[in-house]
């Protein structure tokens, strides 16, 4: 029983951890979740944060930039207007064009006003050409005029046809970048497009004081980000080029490392649209601070999720806890169930295990009594069949006899109840006529030597009929008939009356003489009775009756016990038809 | 009064024989570009400026006889006025050799010059009290665009003409050319300042020749 409640304890104790496993799993799984999807958020937005940082700084750039287009733009429409540049260019006269541009240039910047500090080295050209009505570069008669440049740079500013508005343009050459803005010239005459102004610039550089933002240009594969060292420029160049030559990309920034600091670089076309070669805008944005900020974001998150798995498994616990008692009562229950179980089992077993063994022991008993009996019989019988002997060994020889034919009798009763318990009685059912067997049983009853002197009353028709072998009819109404006069009183009465009821036929026999006390089991086997009588007998009768009753599709009941009168019922089924016919 | 009659018999006699004054002459009607815009007072015209190409709105012409003619020793001055910021007349023809003043009869400045290959120049600003009169001369064959350095729309045509046998056509085309030497010769009609169209001709003394330009 210990070793029983050892196992019963751990498989609760297991069960409970499984839950408690379970319910941890799914708590660290959404916590997990919580922590993931926070995170993202956060950095998310910690992104998005830095992106509208960047967009503020970069349109507050762009104002700068614009203005100075558009100063520019202005100023180089008040150029191209000039008569003279379109004398020169319409009506031959190249040669003339870029003396009389430098003759209006001089003109137009002493006719200004001092324009800011700022403004007027930002708009300080480097160098202008001018394109012929192929787009090709017209050379300049005095390079030093116009700004000197090497072929190779000169050939950028040539564009495949010749603009029709204002464009943008950057080149690269000598290791610097030129901004360029190509202003198209149309003829005053007939608004044609016949010539365009190319004026190089120095880019704006851009660097803001507050975030440590660094700008430079990228064109056409080189890098110009005059706040990085040339080996840094170089290695970052090789990193963007990738980036901004696929074209497919919709990201306009990534993470760079740049001297070993982490950067975010944004980048930005400088001229969509334009006809010269594609140039970017780089940014690169310190990301110092920021990671530091989102590490400590990450930290506070990270601990907020462990306080709540922390709380998660305490209450994992108790809910594991309280989830299991009932399992545990459960469990305790079917334990003693079992045990009730197995007891009932083990007490069945031996009781069949009884059975088995009385029932075998009845029949080998009573076919190991029956052969004596038969040689004990028979030698009685020829004893007494003798001449010779004395009248009181005659006497004596009936008697014995007598018993020895009632002991028969016994353990032919006791053979026929082993035969049924063991279920090898068969009952070859036949049409029995039941008044005419209780007639017979009743003569044979009068005869009977020590029968006492009793009177029969009888009251049943003729030619009833019932179900049944002949044989064990008989012993049931021989068996009933024998008790009626056995526990009868002297100068008492038998009353046996029989009738068909529907389907049955009921036979009652009732006699006089001494009750059977009430919760008496007097269809019990060997049942002996609990008070002392005359009359005794081997207590088989009434329980063989009664069996064979039941094998017959019937029932043998005590219907009274009382006043002097006890009366019993047997109910037989009646045999087909032949009851219409008698 | 004198003019009128010299006219009236200059008409009369255009319908004589050419010959009997000595001489041949060449008559007929050069083909102009059609021209969209509305009718126009006679002598008042412009130059205009279309796909680079400039000629007269509405469409005039100059015929003349091309050759090798001796240069005379002297020729008249001739004259392009600045008045309500345009050049009057619009398109001259002058013989190369010709001097061309320039007056500026609007009461502002104006600053007259040309890039064109056949003549630069550059006459500065001037007023109209400017004296003595800006002038140029064209030693060089070609035509010359006018331009103002102070009004852009301002345009001016010269032809300058290796000879000097030419005439104006009027708006329909219509042209005569009197008093030309015999010989073989080409006649050219300047339309536009891309367009020129040129006829072989044997001119013949006292004969008057009929020659389309279409």
């Amino acid at each position: 029983m210990s070793a029983a409640g050892a196992t019963r304890t751990t498989g609760v104790a297991s069960f409970r951890a499984r839950l408690f496993t379970a319910i941890m799993i799914i708590v660290a799984t959404l916590t997990a979740l919580g922590f993931y999807l926070a995170q993202r958020r956060v950095i998310a937005d910690a992104e998005r944060n830095l992106q509208q940082t960047f967009q503020t700084e970069l349109s507050s750039m762009h104002k700068i930039e614009e203005l100075r287009h558009a100063a520019l733009a202005d100023r180089c429409n008040t150029l191209v207007a000039k008569p003279r540049i379109h004398a020169a260019i319409e009506d031959n006269a190249i040669d003339l064009l870029y003396p009389t541009a430098k003759d209006e240039l001089r003109d137009l910047m002493q006719g200004e006003e001092p324009p800011p500090e700022q403004a007027a080295q930002s708009l300080h050209a480097r160098f202008y050409r001018f394109l012929d009505d192929t787009g090709a570069v017209i050379s300049p008669p005095n390079p030093a005029d116009v700004g000197e440049l090497d072929p190779a740079t000169e050939a950028q500013l040539s564009l495949k046809k010749l603009p029709d508005t204002q464009q943008i343009g950057y080149i690269q050459s000598g290791g610097a970048i030129h901004e360029v803005i190509a202003m198209p010239i149309f003829s005053t005459d007939t608004g044609e497009l016949v010539s365009a102004l190319v004026i190089g610039f120095k880019p704006l550089e851009f660097e803001n004081k507050s975030t440590g933002m660094q700008s430079g240009v990228w064109v056409d594969g080189h890098l110009d980000l005059p706040a990085l060292a040339q080996s840094a420029q170089r290695l970052l160049n090789e990193k963007i080029t990738p980036a901004l030559t696929d074209s497919g990309s919709q990201q306009n920034y990534f993470r760079v490392e740049v001297a070993g600091a982490p950067q975010l670089l944004f980048h930005k076309r400088l001229n969509p649209g334009s006809l010269f070669p594609p140039a970017y805008e780089i940014f690169l944005y310190p990301l110092a601070s920021w990671t530091a900020q989102l590490s400590r974001l990450r930290w506070q998150i990270g601990a907020a999720g462990a306080l709540l798995l922390l709380g998660g498994f305490v209450a994992t616990h108790f809910v594991a806890r309280s989830m299991s008692a009932p399992v545990t009562k459960l469990a305790l229950d079917s334990e003693e169930n079992r045990a009730e179980r197995e007891r009932a089992e083990a007490a069945l077993a031996s009781t069949a295990e009884e059975l088995e063994r009385s029932t075998r022991y009845s029949a080998d008993a009573s076919h190991q009594l029956k052969s004596p009996m038969t040689v004990l019989r028979i030698g009685l019988e020829s004893l007494l069949g003798r001449e010779g002997f004395k009248p009181q060994v005659y006497e004596e020889l009936s008697t014995l006899l007598h018993q020895t034919r009632r002991l028969t009798g016994v353990i032919d009763d006791l053979l026929l109840l082993s035969r049924m318990d063991a279920g090898h009685l068969q009952i070859a059912s036949t049409p029995v006529n039941l008044s005419q067997l209780v007639d017979e049983w009743l003569d044979d009853l009068g005869a009977l030597p020590e029968s006492p002197d009793v009177k029969i009353e009888k009251e049943f028709p003729h030619g009833l009929f019932v179900a049944g072998e002949k044989r064990y009819t008989s012993l049931i109404v021989q068996n009933l008939l024998e008790n009626a006069r056995k526990y009868n009183r002297a100068g008492g009465r038998i009353r046996v009356s029989a009738r068909a009821n529907g389907k049955d036929v009921v036979l009652s026999i009732g006699n006089t003489g001494r009750t059977i006390p009430p919760g008496e089991n007097i269809f019990e086997r060997f049942h002996h009775s609990s008070s002392p009588s005359a009359a005794s007998g081997h207590g088989i009768g009434l329980n063989l009756a009664r069996e064979l009753t039941r094998l017959h599709g019937g029932e043998l009941r005590l219907v009274r016990s009382e006043n002097d009168w006890t009366e019993f019922e047997v109910r037989f089924s009646a045999a087909n038809g032949v009851d219409a016919i008698t | 009064m004198r003019r009128q009659g010299l006219l009236w018999l200059n008409a009369a006699l255009s319908v004589i024989p050419a010959s009997l004054f000595g001489g041949a002459a060449v008559e007929g009607r050069v083909d102009l570009p059609k021209s969209h815009s509305a009718p126009v007072q006679a002598k008042r015209y412009e130059i205009v400026t279309k796909a680079g190409v400039l000629s007269t709105l509405p469409p005039l012409a100059i015929v003349y006889l091309d050759g090798n003619f001796p240069r005379p020793a002297s020729l008249p001055t001739k004259e392009v006025a600045q008045k309500d910021l345009t050049f009057v007349p619009a398109l001259l023809p002058i013989e190369v050799g010709t001097k061309v003043q320039f007056p500026n009869l609007d009461d502002q400045y104006h600053n007259i010059f040309s890039y064109s290959p056949a003549k630069r120049f550059d006459l500065g600003r001037y007023r109209p009290e400017e004296r003595p009169i800006p002038s140029v001369t064209f030693d060089n064959p070609g035509l010359v665009t006018l331009r103002c350095d102070i009004h852009e729309h301002m345009r001016g045509l010269i032809l300058v003409l290796n000879t000097p046998y030419f005439v104006m056509t009027d708006t329909a085309g219509r042209f005569r050319l009197d008093k030309l030497p015999a010989g073989h010769y080409t006649l050219k009609a300047w339309i536009d300042s891309r367009t020129t169209r040129e006829k072989s001709i044997e001119l013949k003394n006292g004969q008057t020749l009929h020659v389309d330009l279409p």
